[in-house]
C-alpha cells in the first residue's frame, strides 16, 4: 500500500475519534432502520396470522347468495399453492325425537379450521379442551345451551333433516365464531359431506357457502389478483383488515412501526452529518499539510472520497448484519406472547431502506463538509484561521431538508407524517437559532457566579460554536425521543380506551318483556353491570320509496332484504358511530329513521327516501333521516337501523338486548343463569375480546420494544456526540490541572456545563416533539392533543442528567492519569 | 501588472518580490501586515529573516511559498508569477521545487518516519521512494528510528524527521519557519548544523525565518522585519533598505 493512501486509510481512519463516530452513527443508522424494517414486517405478518384465526382462515370468500363457490375457483387456489377449505351455513330445525330446535348450523369439512383453533369438551362436564379439527363424517357437536335444552349426552342421536346423526361433543368456540347479534339460534357443526345426506339444502332456502384459504403472503396475492377480475358482488372477498375485527389497531401499530423508522433516519442522519463536520474541521490541518507539498484540490477530494466510500460499505455492512440478529431478538421476545409463533425470515427488500439511508447519510450529509475540506487555506499550516463556512452551512442545511423530506417520503410515503416531522424540525432549528443566540448574548454579559459555576459559564461561552452544535444534536434527538414516547402513550391509551379490561364480553339477546325483572333480579344479586337495554323488534326490510325492495335495491342480492333485521329504539346513538348525513332525530321526530352506511349504500337509498318494513303482520314506514357510520370492531351493540322514541316502530312488540362483563373465574355464573332463563340466548365473545386484548399486547410489546431501540439509538448518538470533541476537553482538563485546578473543581464545573446543555436541549426538543405529536395526533393517531406535562417538564431534567453523566465519562481519563502524559498524549 | 506565465528571463532570482503588501480583513476594519516589501533571493543562496514575534516573518514565508496571495505587489517563484495562478497552479508549482520545516514539525502522527518521509515522494509521483527515504533518514541519522511514528521520538528528532522530509523531493526552495524554536539550545545548534549542511550538498535556495542570531548569521543573506517593514542588513552589521 502506498503512503498517499495511508495517510487516510481505513485503518488510519479507525484511530480518529471523529471516524469512529461516523462510522457508529453509520452503524446505528443502518441497523436501527433495517431492523425496525424487518421486525415490522414480521409482527406485520405475525398479526395477520395471529388474527387469522377470526376467519378460521387467511382469507375467506363469501358467497351472499344460495351459490356455491366454483369449484375452479378452489383448483386455481391449490394450483397456486394455497391450501383451501370448504364450509357450509345454514338454519334449519333438529330433533332428540322429542323435542324440536332451531339451530344455525355450520358444516365444515377435513381442512377446517386452517388457521386459529377450536375450543371443546367431551361432554357437558368436560374439561375444554383446544383442538384444530372439526367433527367427523357421521359426527356432530353441540353448544351447550343447545346439549341443555334438548338433554343430550354424547353418544345420544340426533336428527338433522333427514339424517341422524351422533353427538361426539360440546362445541364451546369456533375460531371464526365472529361478533353476529343477528344470529340468534344456537351453533351446531357437522361435517359438510353429511351435508347432502340431510336434503334441508332445496332452492330457495338460506344457505351461505364459504371458501376458506391460507398460504403465504406472495401466494395469496397472485390468487387474489387472478381473482379479483371474476368476482361479481354475489361474493365477498374479506381478509383479516375487511373482516369484523381489528383493522384500525393494526393500521395505527404500523403507522407507529413507520413512525419509529423515521425517527432512527433522522437520528441517524443528524448524528451523521454532526460527526462528519467535526472529522472535516479535524482534517484541516492535515489537508493544509497536504498542499504544502503541492497536492491539489481535485486529488484531495479524490482521497477523502475514496474513504467516505469504503466507510459506507463498511458500515452498511456492519449494521445489516447487526440488524439481522436483532430483529430476530425483537421477533422472538413477541413470540413469547403468540400461540403459535411465526417463523423469522429476512428478504433484501426489507433492508434496501436500510442501505439507501446509508447512500443519502454519506452523500447528502457526510459529503458537504469533507468535500469543503479542498478549500482549507494552505496559511493553516502556520496558524488556525477562522473558516468562513456559514454560507456553506446554509446550503447544507437546505440541502439537508430537502433531502430527509425525500428520505421519509420514499420511507413512509404519508405526507402528514413527513410534514409533521419536517415542520417539528424546522421548528427546531429556528428555535436554536435564537436560543443559541440568546444565550450567547446571554453569556458573554453575564459570566457571573462563583466557583463551577463561574468556569462551567466560561467553558459554554468559550466552546459556544460545539456548544451550539452539541446542543442542536441533543434537542433533536430529545425531540425524536420524546415524540415517539409521547405517541407511544397516546396509543396505548387509546387502545386501552377501546377495549377496556372489563369491555362487555357477553351479550344476552331476546329478553322477553315480562323477564326484564327476573333478569334484572338476577344481575343485582350477583353484583354484575350491564349495560342500557335496547328494545329490539325484528322485521323486514320490504319497501323502498313504496317499491318492493328486492327489486328496486341497487344490491338486488342483499342478505339484509332477505332476513329479519334487529330494528332498535333509541334517542342517542352510540358513542363511536357518526352521522355522516342528515341530522339526527330531533326531540319529537316520529316519522324518522338512522340507516347505516353499508347498507345504505347496498340499498342505494338516501336521506329523504322512505323504507317500508313488515313487522310480524303490521306494515310500518319511516324517512331516513339520518345516515352513520359504525364502528363494527367495536365489540358493542350496533345496530343498522335505529329508530327514535315516538317512531314508527314504537310499542310494537319487543325483546331486548343487553351486555356485560363477565370474568373467566365466574363463568359458571352462566349455566346458573341458562337455567333459570331458557329461552334468552347468550352470545359469549370473551374469547373474541381476549384474542384482541392478546393482539394488542403484542403490539404493545413491539412498540416498546421499538422505543427502546429508538432510545438506545438516541443515548449512542448522544455518546458519539460528546466524544467527538473529546479530546479538545481533555486537553482542557488536563491543562486546568496543571495549573493547579482541583478535581472536585473540574468535575463540577464540566458536568454543571454539560447539565445546562442537556437542559436547554431538554427544553427545545421536548417543545418540537408536542408540535410534532401535536401534528400527527391529527391524522395518523386521530386523537386529541393536550399537553403532556410529565414529559414536558421530566425531560429537561433527565435529558441534564444524562448529558452531565456522559460529560463526567469523557472527563475520566483526564482524572486517572497524571497531566503530564495526558498533554504529551494529546498532543 | 503582468501575467506572463513563462519563467522571467531576465533573472537568475529564485524569489523575487516587487512592492508586497499584505492586509486581514477583520470584519470593520483592516490589519495592514506587511508594507511595501522588496526583496530578491538568488538561486542557491540562503537567507534569513530575523525579526520579533508577531512582525510579519511568517505571513512572508507563507506568501513567499504561494500558499497565500499578497493583497498588493508581486511575487515571482522561481520565475512563475504566483498572483497569475490558480490554487491548485500553485499547489503543482510546490510539488517538486519547495519544501518545509516548520516550527512544530507537522509530521502526520498516524505515520512512521519513513512514511512520513516518503509521503512527498509519493505525492510529487517520483520513484523509488522508500529508498530515496531511507537514504535521506539515514543520513540525518535516524536510521534505527524509522519505523517510529512521531509520538515514540523526541523533538529534535521529529524536527530531523521533518528535515528529511522537506529535501525529499530534491526541491529548489526551502523555506523553514524558526525550525529551531520549540528546541533547546544544544538540539537547536545540532538542527542547524543538518539543515545548513544538507542545504549547502543540495544546492538548495534556502529562506529561514528565525530570531537566533547565530543561526541568522550562517546565512549569506541577512534581513530584519519589524512592523511589517523589511530591511537587509549586510554581512558588515549595516543596516540599509533591501534593493
Ligand atoms: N489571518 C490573519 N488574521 C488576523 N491577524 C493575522 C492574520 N495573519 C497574521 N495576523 C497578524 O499579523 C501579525 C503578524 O503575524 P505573523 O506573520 O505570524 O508574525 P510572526 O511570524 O513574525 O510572529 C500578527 O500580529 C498576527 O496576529
Ligand atoms: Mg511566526
Amino acid at each position: 500500500m502506498s503512503v498517499t493512501s495511508k495517510v487516510i486509510s481505513f485503518s488510519q481512519d479507525l484511530r480518529e475519534r471523529n471516524v469512529k463516530v461516523m462510522l457508529l452513527a453509520m452503524i446505528i443508522a443502518v441497523a436501527t432502520v433495517a431492523t425496525i424494517n424487518a421486525f415490522a414486517d414480521h409482527l406485520q405478518r405475525t398479526l395477520m396470522t395471529s388474527a387469522s384465526g377470526f376467519l378460521a382462515a387467511d382469507r375467506q370468500l363469501n358467497s351472499r347468495t344460495n351459490a356455491p363457490i366454483p369449484e375452479a375457483w378452489y383448483a386455481e387456489a391449490i394450483n397456486q399453492g394455497l391450501e383451501v377449505g370448504r364450509m357450509v351455513e345454514f338454519g334449519t330445525m333438529v330433533s332428540n325425537e322429542t323435542q324440536f330446535q332451531l339451530v344455525a348450523i355450520k358444516a365444515v369439512d377435513n381442512a377446517y379450521p386452517l388457521r386459529g383453533e377450536l375450543e371443546w369438551q367431551a361432554n357437558l362436564d368436560g374439561d375444554r379442551e383446544t383442538i384444530t379439527s372439526g367433527p367427523k363424517p357421521g359426527e356432530v357437536w353441540l353448544n351447550p345451551r343447545l346439549m341443555r335444552l334438548l338433554e343430550l349426552q354424547p353418544g345420544d342421536s340426533l336428527e338433522v333433516g333427514a339424517t341422524t346423526l351422533k353427538v361426539s361433543g360440546v362445541i364451546v368456540r369456533e375460531p371464526d365464531g365472529g361478533f353476529r347479534l343477528s344470529d340468534l339460534a344456537p351453533r351446531v357443526m357437522m361435517h359438510i359431506d353429511d351435508v347432502a345426506a340431510t336434503e334441508v339444502i332445496q332452492p330457495g332456502s338460506r344457505v351461505r357457502h364459504r371458501g376458506l384459504f391460507a398460504g403465504n403472503s406472495a401466494a395469496l396475492a397472485d390468487f387474489e389478483s387472478w381473482l379479483e377480475p371474476q368476482l361479481t358482488e354475489n361474493y365477498r372477498w374479506i381478509n383479516v383488515r375487511q373482516g369484523e375485527t381489528l383493522g384500525e389497531s393494526l393500521d395505527k401499530a404500523e403507522g407507529f412501526l413507520l413512525l419509529g423508522g423515521s425517527l432512527a433516519v433522522l437520528l441517524a442522519v443528524v448524528a451523521i452529518a454532526v460527526a462528519s463536520r467535526q472529522y472535516a474541521l479535524s482534517q484541516r490541518d492535515r489537508v493544509a499539510l497536504l498542499k504544502t507539498m503541492g497536492l491539489t484540490g481535485k486529488r484531495i477530494r479524490k482521497l477523502y472520497i475514496s474513504r467516505l466510500v469504503v466507510w459506507g460499505l463498511i458500515s452498511t455492512l456492519i449494521g445489516l448484519m447487526l440488524a439481522i440478529p436483532a430483529a430476530w431478538l425483537l421477533a422472538s421476545m413477541t413470540a413469547q406472547l403468540m400461540d403459535q409463533p411465526l417463523q423469522f425470515e429476512v428478504d433484501f427488500w426489507q433492508l434496501w431502506p436500510a442501505i439507501l439511508t446509508a447512500l443519502v447519510a454519506l452523500f447528502a450529509f457526510a459529503y458537504p463538509p469533507i468535500d469543503r475540506l479542498r478549500n482549507t487555506p494552505a496559511m493553516r499550516v502556520f496558524r488556525s484561521l477562522p473558516s468562513n463556512d456559514s454560507s456553506a452551512l446554509a446550503k447544507d442545511l437546505l440541502l439537508a431538508v430537502v433531502v430527509i423530506f425525500g428520505l421519509l417520503w420514499v420511507y413512509v410515503n404519508d405526507i402528514v407524517l413527513v410534514m409533521a416531522l419536517l415542520g417539528a424540525v424546522i421548528a427546531l432549528v429556528v428555535s436554536l437559532a435564537i436560543a443559541g443566540a440568546g444565550l450567547i448574548w446571554i453569556l458573554r454579559r453575564f459570566p457571573a457566579g462563583k466557583g463551577s459555576w463561574r468556569l462551567a459559564v466560561i467553558a459554554l461561552y468559550r466552546h459556544r460554536n460545539a456548544t451550539l452544535s452539541q446542543m442542536s444534536v441533543f434537542a433533536m434527538t430529545i425531540m425524536l425521543a420524546a415524540t415517539l414516547i409521547l405517541v407511544r402513550s397516546s396509543l396505548l391509551a387509546d387502545w386501552q380506551a377501546q377495549l377496556p379490561e372489563d369491555a362487555p364480553n357477553h351479550f344476552l339477546l331476546n329478553i322477553a318483556p315480562e323477564s326484564v325483572d327476573e333478569v334484572e333480579a338476577f344481575f343485582n344479586q350477583h353484583q354484575i353491570n350491564r349495560s342500557p337495554l335496547y328494545p329490539i323488534i325484528r322485521g323486514r326490510l320490504t319497501e323502498i320509496n313504496s317499491q318492493p325492495a328486492v327489486e328496486v335495491a341497487l344490491n338486488k342480492d342483499d342478505d339484509e332484504l332477505r332476513r329479519e333485521l334487529n330494528l332498535t329504539i333509541s334517542d342517542s346513538y352510540p358513542d363511536d358511530n357518526q352521522v355522516i348525513a342528515g341530522q339526527w332525530f330531533e326531540a319529537d321526530e316520529t316519522k324518522g329513521l338512522s340507516i347505516e352506511q353499508s347498507l345504505a349504500e347496498s340499498l342505494g337509498v338516501e336521506v329523504g327516501d322512505e323504507l317500508g318494513f313488515t313487522v310480524g303482520a303490521e306494515k310500518i314506514t319511516a324517512t331516513i333521516t339520518s345516515i352513520r357510520s359504525v364502528q363494527w370492531d367495536s365489540m358493542r351493540p350496533n345496530f343498522f337501523l335505529i329508530f327514535p322514541p315516538k317512531g314508527a316502530i314504537d310499542g310494537l312488540p319487543s325483546t331486548s338486548l343487553t351486555s356485560f362483563y363477565l370474568a373467566e373465574q365466574d363463568k359458571q355464573l352462566l349455566n346458573d343463569f341458562v337455567r333459570q332463563f331458557p329461552t334468552i340466548s347468550v352470545l359469549e365473545i370473551d374469547h373474541i375480546i381476549e384474542r384482541i386484548q392478546q393482539i394488542i399486547r403484542q403490539v404493545t410489546q413491539a412498540v416498546e420494544a421499538i422505543l427502546v431501540m429508538i432510545l438506545l439509538a438516541a443515548i449512542a448518538v448522544m455518546v458519539a456526540v460528546v466524544s467527538a470533541t473529546m479530546s479538545e476537553r481533555q486537553r482542557e482538563g488536563a491543562l486546568l490541572r496543571t495549573i493547579g485546578g482541583q478535581q472536585r473543581l473540574l468535575v463540577r464545573a464540566t458536568m454543571l456545563e454539560f447539565a445546562l446543555i442537556g437542559f436547554l436541549a431538554g427544553i427545545l426538543g421536548v417543545l418540537a416533539a408536542e408540535i410534532a405529536v401535536w401534528a400527527l395526533q391529527y391524522r395518523m393517531f386521530d386523537g386529541e392533543f393536550r399537553w403532556h406535562w410529565p414529559v414536558v417538564l421530566s425531560m429537561p431534567f433527565i435529558s441534564a442528567v444524562i448529558l452531565a453523566i456522559l460529560g463526567r465519562w469523557q472527563l475520566t481519563p483526564v482524572l486517572t492519569v497524571s497531566p503530564m502524559l495526558l498533554l504529551r498524549r494529546l498532543e | 501588472m503582468s501575467t506572463d506565465r513563462q519563467p522571467n528571463p531576465s533573472n537568475d532570482f529564485m524569489i523575487e518580490v516587487q512592492n508586497l503588501s499584505h492586509s486581514v480583513d477583520l470584519g470593520t476594519d483592516s490589519l495592514t501586515i506587511l508594507q511595501q516589501v522588496n526583496l530578491s533571493i538568488g538561486k542557491g543562496e540562503s537567507a534569513a529573516i530575523v525579526g520579533r514575534s508577531g512582525s510579519g516573518k511568517t505571513t512572508l514565508l507563507g506568501l513567499l511559498a504561494g500558499l497565500d496571495l499578497p493583497t498588493s505587489g508581486t511575487v515571482h517563484l522561481d520565475g512563475h508569477l504566483i498572483s497569475a495562478l490558480s490554487e491548485d497552479e500553485r499547489a503543482s508549482l510546490r510539488s517538486r521545487r519547495v519544501g518545509f520545516v516548520f516550527q512544530s514539525f507537522q509530521l502526520l502522527p498516524t505515520l512512521s518516519a519513513i512514511e512520513n518521509v516518503m509521503l512527498p515522494i509519493e505525492l510529487a509521483g517520483l520513484p523509488d521512494a522508500r529508498s530515496k527515504a531511507e537514504g535521506l533518514l539515514d543520513r540525518v541519522g535516524l536510521a534505527e528510528r524509522m519505523q517510529h511514528t512521531p509520538r515514540q521520538l523526541s523533538g529534535g528528532e521529529q524536527q530531523r524527521v521533518a528535515i528529511a522530509r522537506a529535501f525529499a523531493v530534491d526541491p529548489q526552495v526551502l523555506f523553514a519557519d524558526e525550525p529551531t524554536g520549540n528546541l533547546d539550545t544544544r538540539t537547536g545548534e545540532a538542527i542547524t548544523e543538518l539543515l545548513m549542511t544538507l542545504n549547502r550538498e543540495q544546492g538548495t535556495t534556502l529562506v529561514m525565518v528565525t530570531h537566533d542570531q547565530q543561526l541568522a548569521d550562517r546565512c549569506q543573506r541577512h534581513f530584519v522585519i519589524e512592523a511589517g517593514v523589511l530591511h537587509e542588513k549586510q554581512s558588515d552589521k549595516q543596516t540599509v533598505t533591501a534593493a
